[in-house]
């Protein structure tokens, strides 16, 4: 009787805990904007010092459905200015992306479903880059989850078809209670090792509380490798015509 | 000498003890080190360079989990495959691996390239299987990677983390194949498997050979000295010495290796000779004179043996110690531990020996031992020294021609350094070896780093030249670079009646961008054991199908052809390279080692006999032994390698105390009176006996060795047989037959004033 007095409080705790994938879903529906365009540096730090810096201009639009488009446009280094990528982001199918390449002269549609494979050769995968499909993860409270300003959910593939797809076994988030903003991710392979961690360091506030993430850092603690993305020149809620994220406009 | 031994007896005897007991302590110490490309030392240029390629490329020591059916594309079969490479995927100490469920396939396909995996589902109809197993042979990344041409064989090969303990990992590896039951036959190879079974191997062949080497040696002392308390002396000093020199092993901060097997057998067969010609003339004291006082009779025994055992000694360490002219490390660490050993079993049968006898004092008018071997040798001897008396020319002609037929095969003496081949035809490391060789490319390689600006169409060029010449070399099985994924892309990016098509773009932005166009679909990582991610080294990785000597050197030559005329800076590395600087070790510390130990004993030989002469004629047996042990090694086909390069100098060390033998009696005969062809007769019934029980005594230890787990050690022991008999012939047939003819004047001089015919009881 005097252990369950003792619990009770955390058990009323518990009870008053939000669910663990409404966390997820809120969050992910704060970072969803409608259009943006942005200079993206992204710089690869390797363990012995040596990095390798792209700079990339990035057009975003984001459709009712879930659809999201991207194009791309490669700045540096010199060898690949003027490369550039349109992403079709479909929600539940494979997404879709073409390349053209100037110095060749080609334009080729790329083909991949693997998220957890490499954006760009970085520490960020295909999925860090985009928002994720809430319906791929089973997502729980974590210890301490809601203890601090913190909620702490651990989302874990579905299948291990989805783990092999993504490339971890496990993702621990951490989510300001205040205002639903991602703070930190930590993810851990298969043997349960923490591999990645993945810190926000600064966000481009938008109305009615959404957010455009304006720094963040990749580390593999595993390889010691570093990657960081910094967003700049951001422009928001601009007007941009369908017929921008076009094969035509690729090529241009 | 004597009376220092007999006052310090019981110090002698408990110093021995002690030393022995706490060498002893020492051995569990010793830990084994399977690697063989320690057997170079590390500032050796081609560990040096491979060492560099590693550093950038990572260490290119892999797992082969090999899969073998009459078609492995059956659902059952994919499924085990896949099952296993899931679970080697989530292992700690694995950090890559290419398997048919990782390889992928880039393909131009109506307008789009296609990056995907080459097995996404199982098929499940013939008609997927079909369209698999076109997938698999129009995929350069797969065919006879992954999947053999000839669909029985799949591989997954993993690349071992270093940072995590090997054992474990391979531990991991068999519980999971043990996990997956199914119709394909699974066997395991690569060099971390061939290293965990050099360690289990060493060990069951320490503990199998050593006790049978002994168990060998005791009866042959039995049978030579008769009784136990006889035998336990020269048998305490072998264990004494051996126990030693195998505790100097974690002393010197040295590691065992398959070579060092041979140490405590070199002990065993070697080191009991000067015991058992101190117990052997001990028995013949108390026989002949058996009132005789304990201090007279050790003064008679030491006067008598010391010079003729410490220059038997001399020798045969002199001999051993030819192995520290190798550069092979184990060479040397065998030629120090049985050269220390030599010299302990001779300290101390000089000092403990005498101390043991004098404690346990003259046989007494005990019934002398009937000699069985004088049956059944003298009608040998007798018929011998008739012939060697009568027709001494013709002998040494008989001789000579024997000689010249059978080092004729000199010329067909070929060097291995496959440590595949250390092992017999039917260990599970031959039987991964053969399938990955005649289905996977090869399981060893050369690596090439070229260091420059790899994405300069001039550089990716020369990558692509380079890499097209050596798949059209003879012996080498498969080809990695970064130019065939640049043809590769190109293959998708254009079609094939475009002029871009499987080509090497001729600007630096149109190979940086196929890489970015890489990186968009695929993983830079996909190919980062053939490019750094700075693209400023490339690794072009040599697989050889026929991992010979011969093979390697032909590759070196033809990557050193591009050096010149090359516009960016070449390494050459990689095992096979290492391998083949390996086996110019094994010639070079052959020759040198040969030179070293023949020029000692030569020497050694010239003051012995106090004749420049003498030394050369005391080197007739040696010198005919090695013409016929590297002659017969041709002939039979038995590769120069590792253990066998040891044999020769350890040869030179024990049969060059036949030949100081029977010179020394045959000059003590000639100098009580005797005419030469009496001499001989003479010589040969004495001294000839014990030579002959010396030669099979020696031999008998080594024998051990042809029960070894390792076909290079069971080689090693067989030629022993070869080669101590041959000195054993050049000794009691060559040499008595070429003073009878010569009769050089050294053999009547007085070679040591004060020992005297006393060696004819020998």
């Amino acid at each position: 009787m005097i252990l369950f007095l003792c619990l009770l409080p955390l058990i009323h705790a518990a009870a008053q805990q939000p669910d663990a994938a409404m966390i997820m879903s809120k969050s992910r529906d704060l970072s969803l904007t409608g259009s943006m365009s942005a200079v993206i540096s992204l710089t690869i730090s390797e363990k012995n010092g040596a990095s390798r810096f792209r700079t990339i201009s990035m057009t975003t639009k984001s459709y009712p459905d879930g659809l999201e488009k991207r194009f791309i446009k490669f700045i540096e280094p010199a060898d690949v200015r003027g490369t550039a990528m349109l992403v079709v982001d479909n929600k539940n199918i494979q997404d879709e992306m073409w390349i053209y390449l100037p110095a060749l002269k080609k334009t080729r549609r790329i083909v991949s479903s693997d998220k957890g494979r490499s954006f760009m050769s970085s520490e960020f995968s295909n999925a860090d880059m985009s928002s994720p499909t809430l319906s791929d993860f089973v997502n729980t409270h974590f210890d301490q989850s809601g203890s601090l300003d913190m909620w702490i959910i651990e989302s874990k593939p579905v299948t291990e078809d989805k783990a092999d797809e993504y490339g971890y076994s496990k993702k621990i988030s951490y989510i300001r209670k205040e205002n639903f903003q991602i703070q930190k991710m930590e993810f851990y392979n298969f043997d349960n090792e923490l591999f990645k961690i993945i810190e926000i360091k600064s966000i481009y506030p938008l109305e009615g509380g959404k957010y455009i993430i304006k720094n963040m850092i990749a580390n593999n603690i595993l390889t010691d490798r570093k990657s960081e993305i910094i967003l700049n020149n951001i422009s928001e809620g601009t007007k941009v015509d369908d017929s921008y994220f076009t094969l035509q406009n690729l090529e241009r | 000498m004597s009376d220092l031994i007999i006052k310090y007896r019981w110090l002698i005897i408990g110093l021995c003890l002690a030393l022995g007991a706490g060498f002893a302590l020492l051995i569990p110490k010793a830990e084994t080190d399977p690697e063989i490309r320690n057997y170079v030392p590390a500032n050796m240029n081609s560990r040096v360079e491979t060492d560099k390629i590693e550093g950038e490329f990572g260490v290119q020591d892999m797992v082969v989990v090999l899969f073998s059916d009459s078609c492995i594309l059956t659902k059952n079969n994919l499924q085990q495959i896949k099952d296993i490479d899931h679970a080697i995927s989530r292992m700690k100490g694995v950090s890559d691996r290419i398997s048919p469920f990782t390889i992928r396939s880039i393909k131009g396909d109506e307008g789009m390239m296609v990056a995907e995996p080459l097995i996404k589902r199982i098929p499940v109809d013939g008609a997927d299987f079909q369209v698999l197993t076109n997938g698999i042979m129009n995929n350069r990344f797969a065919r006879d990677i992954v999947i053999s041409s000839d669909l029985s064989s799949a591989s997954i090969t993993a690349t071992i983390n270093i940072n995590e303990p090997e054992t474990e990992t391979l531990s991991r590896i068999d519980s999971v194949i043990k996990a997956h039951p199914g119709n394909a036959e699974v066997i395991t190879g690569g060099l971390p498997y061939i290293r965990q079974h050099i360690m289990r191997d060493v060990k069951k062949d320490g503990l199998l050979l050593i006790p049978f080497a002994l168990i060998i040696m005791l009866l042959m002392l039995k049978l030579a000295l008769g009784k136990w308390r006889s035998v336990l002396m020269p048998f305490s000093v072998v264990i004494l010495a051996t126990t030693i020199s195998m505790g100097l092993i974690p002393l010197l901060g040295w590691k065992m290796s398959i070579l060092t097997l041979l140490v405590p057998i070199i002990l065993v067969a070697v080191a009991n000779n000067y015991g058992i010609y101190l117990v052997s003339r001990f028995h013949e004291i108390s026989y002949t004179e058996p009132s005789i006082s304990k201090n007279l009779m050790l003064s008679s025994l030491i006067g008598s043996f010391k010079m003729p055992i410490l220059f038997s000694g001399l020798t045969t360490i002199a001999g051993i110690l030819g192995l520290l002219t190798h550069s092979i490390i184990p060479a040397r660490q065998v030629g120090t531990l049985a050269a220390s050993g030599v010299a302990i079993a001779l300290i101390m049968s000089l000092l403990l020996i005498p101390a043991l006898i004098y404690i346990r004092g003259p046989l007494g008018r005990e019934k002398k031992r009937k000699k069985v071997h004088i049956i059944i040798l003298d009608p040998f001897f007798n018929a011998i020294s008739g012939l060697i008396v009568k027709h001494p020319g013709k002998i040494l002609l008989a001789s000579a021609l024997f000689t010249i037929l059978i080092s004729s095969g000199i010329f067909l003496l070929r060097i291995d350094t496959n440590q595949e081949n250390y092992f017999p035809k039917h260990h599970p490391v031959r039987l991964a070896s053969e399938v990955i060789n005649s289905k996977f490319g090869g399981s060893q390689t050369i690596s090439v780093m070229v260091t420059g600006d790899i994405k300069s169409p001039e550089v990716m060029a020369g990558i692509d030249e380079m890499t097209l010449q050596l798949e059209a070399q003879a012996g080498v099985g498969k080809v990695f670079s970064i130019s065939q994924v640049v043809r590769e892309m190109s293959k998708a990016i254009f079609d094939r009646n475009e002029p871009g098509y499987d080509r090497i773009p001729v600007s630096g932005d149109a190979i940086a961008q196929m890489f970015e166009l890489y990186n968009m679909s695929g993983d830079q990582g996909d190919f980062k054991q053939i490019m750094n991610l700075e693209n400023s080294k490339a690794h072009i990785l040599i697989r050889l199908s026929e991992p010979d000597n011969n093979v390697i050197k032909a590759v070196k030559k033809k990557i050193a052809s591009f050096i010149g005329s090359f516009p960016a800076t070449i390494t050459i590395g990689g095992y096979a390279i290492i391998m083949d600087d390996f086996a110019a070790s094994i010639i070079k510390g052959q020759v040198s080692s040969l030179i070293f130990a023949l020029v000692t004993v030569l020497i050694l030989l010239a003051i012995i006999f106090r004749s420049v002469k003498g030394g050369l004629t005391g080197s007739i047996p040696l010198a005919s032994s090695i013409l016929i042990l590297f002659g017969f090694m041709g002939i039979a086909g038995i590769a120069l390698d590792a253990a066998t390069a040891l044999l020769s100098s350890i040869m030179i060390g024990v049969g060059v105390d036949f030949t100081i033998q029977y010179i020394w009696c045959y000059n003590a005969h000639l100098r009580s009176g005797l005419s030469y062809a009496d001499a001989t007769v003479s010589s040969l019934k004495t001294i000839g006996r014990s030579i002959v029980i010396n030669a099979v005594s020696v031999m008998a230890g080594f024998s051990a060795l042809m029960f070894s787990g390792f076909t290079s050690i069971r080689f090693f022991g067989y030629l022993v047989l070869i080669s101590i008999g041959s000195c054993l012939v050049g000794a009691i047939i060559i040499i008595p037959a070429f003073l009878m003819k010569f009769r050089p004047r050294f053999v009547e001089m007085n070679l040591l004033k004060k020992v005297e015919l006393r060696l004819r009881s020998a």
